[in-house]
């Protein structure tokens, strides 16, 4: 169904024939692809130098605006020249059960990627390829710290056959009946979600890019402001301005509204231009989701692949109702310090649409109730709370006395530390049901994980002398997405929880991952 | 429509008839591993408090600060009585299924790792650890950085039979999707 809009005729000029089994190189246009993500990878990796305490006007001003265009023309065609040779060294083939890449610009490098080891198959439409009927695919294993497979530029057809091969292919593990050809064509979509555009653009309002752009805003006002106003000055806008003086604070409060409203509709654009018109699909048992605007992303998972769920509501999201989904998946130490792989997310949801969970793992609902952990972990961190800021307090307010803005401000800090802890505290919570566990999180916004206990990696069980004393211990599971961890669990608790998740691991004899 | 799907949802378990971790008895390290231990930190200990001493005193520093660095025999001493405590309650043990491995004084922490969860295994001993005759067993799970067990205070024989043995484990109830398998093949490869 969505599937329709992405597919294009191939173009005439590559032979749809050709059999998959030879070397084959990339289509001419993926060096469009090649230069931008280039020039993008160049942009980021050196934008901190530009960015960097302001360094970036002080940089320009030393720098002759000519001077400066010929250095970024240089580095742009080093950028190309490198395309061009990464593009003509490229070589891809197809086996029976696996696929093959050669590449690399001076080293060459051969990845052959077994289908069975594939969790996540990403098809990608920039703009540029729409005309062409060309597509960026990705394939993505456990462990790898990056896509391991990406061939951007090649025919949609193409990529459709090789996406329903992988997936068609491990289909055939579990339903041999079923031959994988026979399957391949025609799909069976049965559409599970779809995003309509309000809710795509109340997903942006909520989410946590918010808070980059507005330190990206803080950054260029500061950086920038200083000009702007020097200038204003010499303009008839600056004696408005002044003859306003006294109603000034109006002026500036406007302002910050204005701001703070363009902000954030920024946000819901940037998330509407992200996940244009999404919808998750189930097909043939495998989900499918597919959304965006400049850059039409398909991502296939085939569920067994699925190694949890997180339900995830931000801080704004409580005000607005918005919730979001993430497909976990096995992933590699990297990951946990960039955060760079885009995981599988499905914006858009409200309360109503939790419910999704149980499609998308049969069997999984989000539980009625959550058993809290011990009482004692507010009050541990509030004694604590409460020692570390009472000798700075007491010291200060004796040195600059009572009444002082330092002191105020360090007995704000306290307040606050202590709201936190009993937030946090109200949100911590666990829930078994059968072979699944939810863990919920948070502190204005909250954070539901649910997995199946055989999945777990390794159990962990801390205790602190306190927890001793108390009967208490930390619990952390580790599992191939990730950690998830619960604090203050009566011992017994904490022991048979891992007690039954290392008999759920031992007795399953599936995914080693 | 998985397998693990089938496996689990006809289970009912009574959570109090499952095996307890707690109930195992574990084995303590082996004695070398107690100077090994005393050495290193102590060691380390030693050179702080020596640098803390011997710097200030130094002609082309001339502070002179008394014997205040001395002070600082405090943590080395508290750090060094804490690692002998810490070897006395390590402890680990093999169950059929599992690895038990207990370790820390005041942060009391126990580890198990199912065997048909390793995903490799491998021995590892430094020069002071040869000497001292010991070698550690490094077991590597998915889930990023944290998931690296490495158990301490074997001797080498004892390292190499539970290495040994835990391959043999691991081989056990491989399945084929998930035999080990080179994905990334070397630069040489291509024909």
């Amino acid at each position: 169904m969505q599937n329709q809009s992405l597919r294009r005729n191939p173009p005439t000029w590559l032979p749809t024939t050709m059999s998959e089994s030879e070397w084959q190189r990339l289509a001419p246009l993926a060096l469009v692809f090649l230069v931008l993500t280039g020039t993008q990878k160049f942009v980021r990796e050196n934008l901190f130098l530009f960015v960097g305490a302001g360094a970036g006007a002080a940089f320009l001003d030393w720098m002759g605006p000519r001077e400066l265009l010929l250095g970024l023309l240089a580095v742009f065609l080093i950028i190309v020249a490198s395309a061009m040779i990464y593009h003509r060294r490229f070589r891809f083939r197809l086996e029976d059960d696996a696929v093959r890449v050669r590449r690399g610009l001076l080293v060459r490098k051969e990845l052959r990627i077994r289908f069975g080891r594939v969790q996540n198959i990403q098809l990608g439409q920039p703009f540029y390829f729409r005309p062409f009927g060309l597509v960026r695919f990705s394939l993505e294993t456990p462990g790898a710290t990056e896509k391991e497979v990406e061939l951007p530029g090649i025919p949609m057809a193409l990529a459709e056959r090789m996406r329903d091969r992988i997936a068609g292919l491990a289909a055939v593990d579990t339903e041999q009946d079923e031959p994988a050809a026979d399957r391949a064509e025609g799909h069976s979509d049965r559409t599970l979600f779809a995003a309509g555009s309000w809710r795509l653009f109340v997903h942006g309002l909520s989410s946590n890019q918010i808070w980059l752009l507005v330190g990206a805003f803080a950054y260029l006002f500061g950086t920038f402001s200083e000009r702007v106003l020097r200038r204003l000055a010499d303009t008839p806008v600056a004696e408005d301005i002044a003859r306003t003086a006294p109603t000034g604070w109006l002026l500036w409060l406007g302002l910050l509204v204005f701001i703070a409203v363009g902000l954030f509709m920024l946000s819901g654009l940037l998330s509407l231009i992200r996940f244009h018109a999404f919808s998750l699909v189930d097909r043939d048992g495998r989900l499918v989701g597919v959304g965006g605007l400049l850059d039409r992303r398909e991502q296939t998972v085939r569920r067994a692949k699925i190694t949890g769920l997180t339900l995830r509501q931000t801080a704004l999201g409580r005000l607005w109702g918005s919730w979001y989904l993430l497909v976990r998946q096995t992933r590699s130490g990297q990951d946990e310090m960039n955060g760079a792989r885009q995981g599988f997310i499905v914006p858009g949801l409200r309360r109503d649409d939790t419910s999704l969970v149980g499609e998308l793992v049969p069997g999984w609902q989000v539980p009625e109730q959550f058993a809290l952990i011990s009482a004692r972990y507010r009050r541990r961190y509030w004694l604590l709370g409460l020692i570390l800021f009472s000798v700075p307090l007491l010291m200060l307010s004796i040195w600059l006395g009572q009444g002082h803005p330092v002191v105020l401000l360090v007995g704000l800090g306290l307040a606050i530390t202590t709201l936190i802890t009993h937030l946090r505290y109200r949100r911590w919570g666990w829930a078994l049901d059968k072979g699944q566990l939810w863990v919920r999180q948070g502190m204005l916004g909250q954070s539901l994980d649910v997995f199946e206990l055989d999945r777990v990696q390794q159990a962990q069980v801390v205790q602190s002398p306190y927890q001793r004393r108390h009967q208490l211990a930390n619990l952390n599971l580790i599992l191939p997405q990730g950690t998830v961890s619960v604090p203050f669990l009566p011992l017994d608790d904490a022991a048979a929880l891992a007690n039954q998740a290392l008999y759920a691991a031992e007795t399953s004899m599936m995914h080693r991952v | 429509m998985t397998n693990s799907e089938v496996v689990f949802s006809n289970r009912e378990v009574d959570p109090g008839e499952l095996p307890d971790y707690r109930d195992v008895a574990l084995q303590p390290v082996v004695a070398a591993y107690l100077p090994h231990a005393l050495l290193t930190t102590g060691g380390f200990w030693a050179v702080v408090v020596t640098v803390a001493l011997v710097a200030p005193r130094l002609p082309f520093i001339g502070l002179d600060l008394g014997w205040w660095p001395a002070l600082m025999l405090v943590p080395a001493v508290w750090f060094t009585v804490l690692t002998w405590l810490d070897v006395r309650r390590r402890g680990w043990a093999l169950r059929e299924h599992d690895l038990i491995y207990r370790s820390g004084v005041i942060w009391r922490k126990t580890v198990i790792v199912p065997f048909a969860r390793i995903q490799h295994v491998e021995t590892a001993s430094g020069p002071l650890e040869r000497w001292f005759g010991l070698m550690r067993v490094k077991c590597f799970t998915a889930g990023g950085m944290m998931a690296d067990l490495s158990v301490e205070g074997l001797d080498e024989s004892l390292a190499q039979r539970v290495r040994q043995f835990l391959l043999e484990q691991i081989r056990d109830d491989a399945e084929p999707e998930s035999s080990p398998q080179p994905t990334d093949l070397a630069a040489d490869d291509h024909v």
